[in-house]
């Protein structure tokens, strides 16, 4: 798990049959040195995460699949929304 | 899932009998400085995916990496480390 920086929302155009109706994100991993990473993400959020939140993501597939079954291919997936205050400091 | 573009297309002869009939595609991943610029470049280094979405030279994909990648063959299994999962119709980030 780490945690990312929601910097915006993808407009699917086509996506995998299991993924109808879910919402999609591009993030940012954030590193403990406050840096992020040279790359962007794509999250399935199904909490409804803000533009701006810092959010904790899980690699480990196995709660989309039980979300959105067996032959999902989604991976990394919104597992919580960081509070504010606990992330004083840090919090972009 | 990453950010690719689509570089062109991979054809087997021959290919192992779980890859057979699959379009694979050449992404380069997307730097973040690259999608912030919006100026078509990627700037990764290029994977070869598995596409059934029918994604177009030169469009944009997220795909996934990793065993979840073969979950779409489940039960089979399948020698697939990538896989696309959405075609990108457009993104909304931070400065636009």
């Amino acid at each position: 798990m780490f945690l990312a920086r929601i910097d915006g929302t993808v407009v699917p155009a086509a996506k995998h049959a299991t993924l109808e109706g879910c919402r999609f994100l591009v993030a940012q991993r954030l590193e403990a040195d406050g840096s992020t990473g040279a790359e962007p993400l794509v999250l399935v959020d199904l909490l409804g995460a803000a533009f701006g939140s810092t959010v904790l993501v899980s690699t480990d597939g196995d709660i989309a699949r039980e979300r959105f079954g067996n032959t999902t291919p989604a991976r990394m997936v919104v597992v919580g929304i960081v509070d504010p205050v606990q992330g004083a400091g840090r919090t972009a | 899932m990453r950010l690719g573009i689509v570089r062109g297309h991979v054809t087997l002869t021959p290919a192992v009998p779980e890859l057979l009939g699959l379009t694979l595609v050449v992404l380069e991943p997307v730097t973040m400085a690259n999608l912030r610029a919006k100026n078509g470049l990627a700037g990764g280094k290029s994977l070869v995916a598995v596409d059934a979405l029918g994604a177009a030279t030169g469009q944009m994909v997220a795909f996934t990496e990793g065993t979840e990648a073969a979950n779409p063959f489940w039960p089979n299994r399948a020698p697939v480390d990538a896989y696309c999962t959405l075609i990108v119709d457009s993104i909304t980030t931070g400065n636009s």
